[in-house]
């Protein structure tokens, strides 16, 4: 590996090169951890997920970069931690913070290293003339249709020839959903407790201090409930337009696409917006209509994914939310519908 | 499906459907891997679908359709680990083609011919157009058979799709199959690597481009409003056509500059509607899906779900090319039925007598449930 992979692997800790590095010079069974003189990517571990609690970004600085081996092997360590809390706020707040971290970091980087780092992480790139670079169509639906803005629809985007035409920022976008996803499914791995060794626990109990003290104030933890239909974070938003607090538009937003996605009438939904303290009989139909698809050229709106949504610091998940990125897809991972035929 | 039948009627039905099924059991072939995928069948009217079957080979496929006589057979679009598990979540989603169906109503033309009419309370029928009964003023319910003119329309809407499949999405022409549905419409089928596994919500995404559904069209109007030429504008894909059908209309860049807002957002929704292909999106979004077998007899219409080459698209004819029974005069009773064309012959109207017609003519009454087999 040259000097240069190796500070890459160092800023992209989710590489393949880091993974190769690490298993090639470091034992990294939990037992030899602790003797490989790990203290310090341990303490940078718990930095890692501190950073994406408190500033919802992992920052690496030069420094960091030139600390290589600590700073690589302080990502698979903070993976483990996270594991352990089985929390599943803090896996996504994570997941999240290691992502945009990344996303920052990539906007400073050369095509070339863009398009490598694309490809690494299984979204191939191809460079198209002036500063565009093509995605196949099937990975962009992949990766896009979690974003909730206008441009983000394939029907809005320069499609040709079955790839997607965008410039390097979204394409750094896409890949940060993938850093993003990455690293989320890592955290749900368990972790073998009795293997972990007592310089782990202490450093999970230290992350969850952080967090409790950040939690302060803030609506208390959702206890795990019955199986029941609607997720925590919507849940959570209704609960509260019922006692009449005023909802942000994205609020609103998330609650009545839920609601039309539920097959509720435009009439229930009004009713329940009835309860705002601006609300407004006239302008709730046409909004409400709106996302129906009934106004506006029929295009239904749908309800904003679970990374939206933690964005918007809405997510408040329980442990049927495990795995999932779509709010409908609340408690049944990986369940189907009854087929019909054609 | 079959609706409600005498026997007399089912059993010839079964008889027609067998010979068609010796004769040609061997242009039944199930996408591969066929042990991967669900079928499902209608084995007698009335009741359920009998469906989570699974089959090792070819041959035990066959072997089912010999027995049984189905009077109508399905395929999952999808590949599944374990595919003759009842729970759905647990037959394990492999991936699944994409599956588009183009249905002739959808195309909004009406049929040319004069349609028949039941009350639904005396039961008082005629040929003609009437909401209300005339005897006891009930609503009455419209029967229309499709007619060559509307599946004509339905395969300009398949053309397109297959355009905008290949021209956008990248597909090859091998690895797209076109049918026709057997009764009033057309299906495509996409088997192409690449595609396979786009979840449900991407798969939505592709049907909101052909139904050009969620267009922005703000930077459309920006471009249309100055007038700047189709060379001159970055656009790609389906908003380039659209772009360059707005310039067509109106005739040159020079009008569009000098036209009103309103005039250009009008254009710009008639270009929509015009361009849009009207695919069924339910059909596309569910990767759970059942397809009719390719091949297999339609029981709505008696006719086949017959396999297109693109090449032959712009000539097919389904009313002559999808039937699958000969013409050995059969004696019908028929209650009520609007003039109908099937092989270049027209039938009917008929109002409550017994004809004589050939086989493929008396099946495809029967099966639209208007015409109960007499004899031969
Ligand atoms: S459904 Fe998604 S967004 Fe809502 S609480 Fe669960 S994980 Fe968070
Ligand atoms: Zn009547």
């Amino acid at each position: 590996m040259t000097g240069e992979n190796i500070l890459m692997a160092a800023r992209y800790p989710f590489l393949p090169e880091a993974r190769e590095f690490i298993s090639r010079n470091i034992d990294l069974s939990l037992e030899s951890l602790e003797k490989t003189g790990s203290e310090a990517a341990l303490k940078r571990a718990v930095e890692r997920v501190k950073n994406a609690l408190i500033f919802k970004e992992v920052k690496v600085t030069a420094l960091d970069e030139l600390n290589y081996v600590r700073e690589m092997l302080s990502f698979p360590i903070a993976i483990i931690l996270v594991s352990m809390i089985m929390n599943e706020y803090i896996r996504r707040m994570y997941a999240l913070g290691e992502s945009r971290g990344a996303y920052r970091r990539m906007l400073n980087e050369s095509d070339e290293t863009l398009l490598y780092i694309g490809e690494k992480m299984g979204i191939r790139g191809v460079p198209d003339n002036e500063n565009t670079i093509r995605v196949k169509i099937p990975t962009y639906l992949k990766l896009a249709y979690s974003f909730h803005a206008p441009h983000w629809k394939l029907v809005n985007r320069a499609v040709n020839n079955g790839y997607v035409l965008m410039g390097k920022t979204e394409y750094a976008r896409l890949i940060q959903v993938e850093v993003n996803n990455y690293v989320y499914e890592k955290t749900l791995e368990p972790v073998p407790a009795e293997a972990v060794p007592n310089s782990f626990k202490r450093a999970v109990e230290e992350i969850i201090e952080v967090w409790n003290r950040l939690e302060t104030g803030k609506a208390s933890r959702i206890p795990l409930r019955e199986r029941e239909d609607t997720p925590p974070c919507i849940d959570r938003i209704i609960k509260r337009m019922e006692n009449g607090e005023n909802a942000s538009h994205f609020e609103r937003l998330v609650v009545a696409t839920f609601m039309i996605a539920r097959n509720r009438s435009v009439g229930e939904i009004i009713e329940f917006f009835s309860k705002q303290p601006d609300y407004k009989y006239s302008v709730t139909k046409y909004q409400v209509e709106h996302l129906a698809g009934i106004r506006g050229g029929g295009k239904k709106y749908s309800v904003p994914s679970c990374r939206t949504i933690l964005t918007n610091g809405l997510c408040y998940p329980d442990e049927y939310c495990k795995g999932i990125n779509h709010p409908l897809r609340y408690g049944e991972r990986n369940a189907a519908g009854e087929p019909r035929v054609s | 499906m079959v609706r409600g039948m005498l026997q007399a009627s089912l059993e010839f039905l079964k008889r027609e459907f067998f010979k068609y099924y010796y004769e040609n059991i061997s242009r039944l072939v199930p996408p591969e891997p066929i042990r991967n995928r669900e079928f499902g069948f209608f084995l007698e009217k009335g009741r359920g679908m009998f469906r989570h079957k699974c089959f090792n080979s070819l041959r035990d496929f066959h072997e089912f359709i010999l027995n049984e006589i189905p009077l109508d057979i399905y395929v999952s679009a999808a590949n599944y680990e374990d595919p003759g598990n009842r729970n759905m979540s647990e037959k394990k989603l492999v991936n699944a083609e994409l599956f588009f169906d183009i249905d002739a109503e959808s195309v909004a033309i009406v049929s040319e011919e004069e349609p028949a009419w039941i009350c639904q309370k005396c039961g008082q029928h005629s040929i003609g157009l009437r909401d209300g009964c005339p005897s006891c003023g009930s609503p009455t319910e419209l029967v229309r058979l499709v007619s060559e003119r509307q599946l004509k329309e339905a395969l300009r809407e398949t053309e397109k799709l297959i355009r905008v499949l290949t021209e956008d999405f990248g597909i090859a022409p091998e690895n797209m199959r076109v049918f026709y549905s057997g009764n009033r419409g057309y299906h495509v089928h996409v088997n192409q690597e690449d595609f396979l596994n786009v979840t449900g919500e991407g798969r939505r995404e592709i049907v909101d481009y052909l139904l050009i559904q969620g267009l922005d069209e703000k930077e459309l109007l920006i471009f249309l409003k100055r007038g700047m030429s189709i060379g001159s504008v970055s656009l790609k894909g389906v908003k380039r056509r659209i772009y360059a059908r707005v310039v067509e209309k109106a005739g040159s860049v020079e009008k569009l500059r000098a036209s009103r807002r309103e005039t250009v957002l009008k254009m710009l929704e008639n270009v929509v509607e015009e361009l849009k292909v009207r695919i069924d999106p339910v059909v596309t979004i569910d990767m759970h899906r059942l397809m009719r077998m390719p091949e297999s007899i339609n029981s709505s219409s008696g006719m086949v779900k017959r396999r297109i080459r693109l090449e032959d698209l712009p000539s097919f004819n389904p009313l002559e090319e999808a039937i699958a029974f000969g013409d050995e005069e059969t004696c019908l009773k028929v209650k009520i039925a609007p003039r109908f064309s099937l092989r270049g012959r027209t039938f009917g109207p008929f109002k409550d007598e017994e004809v004589e017609l050939p086989a493929y003519a008396a099946v495809y009454l029967i099966c639209k449930g208007l015409g109960e087999y007499a004899g031969r």
